[in-house]
């Protein structure tokens, strides 16, 4: 196989076509839905996403709440930022379940890429063992010969 | 690029291309088959509304009905408020839409969970054909190797 294909680069983004072909299907031929959707998820589970909205979550209750700050805009309990988390997690459950789906297409591709080469393998497998058997049933005339030739032999001076 | 072998092979992934996009093609492997070919209508219903739910259709238009909705109530839009800011009824219906979500997401997780199990025994059983098969190759080459050495035996034989 050639070695230049690499396929992913230390961050695992694809930088050069897989070489399997489910890979191949799945990434390399992805459509723009497809490939956003993976973005989508690599995005919001990922370590960034969770240290950005900690950050922001802070700083909106800081500045709602401590007095200094004179621009209130979501006073305690705080009902709009109750809303955002809604609105977010309203978002993360499809993202989750597109993300999902993505999963069980590869998976469903890579099952059926699976049966296609156990067909072919379990043919070549079986042909195999014919090649041997055809092998040993040469081999055994072959011995078949020799021994009836030594008969003929041992036989032969006797009957002189 | 090296050939193409069995693995990549065109007509393999001619067929895997049709099945790409379309988890009601004719499945080859027994897995797939079994687990969407024969699918009850439950869990036909769960993947369904997980497809449908994690699709971007779905969460465009969330999206779309959701500033729709804070646009009418902020500016007071078209028609009387319904919910004014800060929106605790749209926080209603999105904490509902959210409550649905959740459990649909563990439906669907656990639809996969199963198809891996059913996938690891399917898998155990392709091994022990395996083996088998492995086990007559080697039988028929024991055997055939036994019938070489003997014609060395007669060969031997006949040169002393």
């Amino acid at each position: 196989m050639a070695t230049d294909a690499k396929v992913t680069t230390a961050r695992g983004r694809v930088a050069a076509k897989h070489k399997h072909p489910v890979n191949q299907l799945f990434h390399d031929e992805a459509t723009l839905g497809e490939h956003v959707a993976d973005q989508a998820a690599a995005g919001i589970g990922s370590w960034w996403f969770l240290i950005i909205q900690s950050i922001l979550i802070v700083i909106w209750v800081t500045i709602n709440s401590v007095e200094f700050f004179t621009h209130k805009w979501d006073l305690y309990p705080f009902i709009l930022l109750n809303l955002m988390f809604t609105i977010q997690a309203a978002f993360t459950g499809p993202v989750l379940l597109l993300s999902g789906n993505r999963q069980a297409q590869k998976d469903r591709l890579r099952l059926e890429h699976t049966a296609e080469v156990a067909e072919v393998a379990e043919k070549a497998t079986l042909e195999i063992l014919e090649e041997i058997e055809r092998n040993t049933a040469a081999t055994l005339k072959v011995l078949e010969h020799l021994q009836k030739r030594r008969d003929s032999r041992s036989a032969a001076p006797a009957q002189s | 690029m090296a050939q193409p072998g069995v693995s990549g092979s065109p007509a393999i992934v001619h067929r895997l291309r049709q099945k790409h996009r379309n988890p009601n093609a004719d499945h080859k492997h027994p897995v797939n088959r079994a687990h969407y070919d024969d699918a009850s209508r439950g869990a036909r219903v769960a993947d369904q509304v997980s497809a449908a739910i994690g699709s971007w259709p779905f969460i465009i238009t969330q999206s779309v009905l959701l500033l729709v909705w804070a646009a009418i109530n902020f500016w007071g839009l078209f028609v009387k408020r319904w919910d004014p800011y800060p929106f605790i009824l749209l926080n209603l219906v999105l904490s509902f839409q959210a409550t649905y979500a959740g459990p649909i997401v563990l439906l669907a997780g656990n639809r996969h969970a199963q198809k891996d199990r059913i996938t690891l025994e399917h898998m155990a059983d392709e091994a022990d054909k395996g083996e088998e098969q492995i086990n007559r190759i080697l039988i028929e080459i024991k055997k055939n190797t036994d019938l070489t050495l003997r014609i060395l035996k007669e060969l031997e034989a006949e040169s002393a």
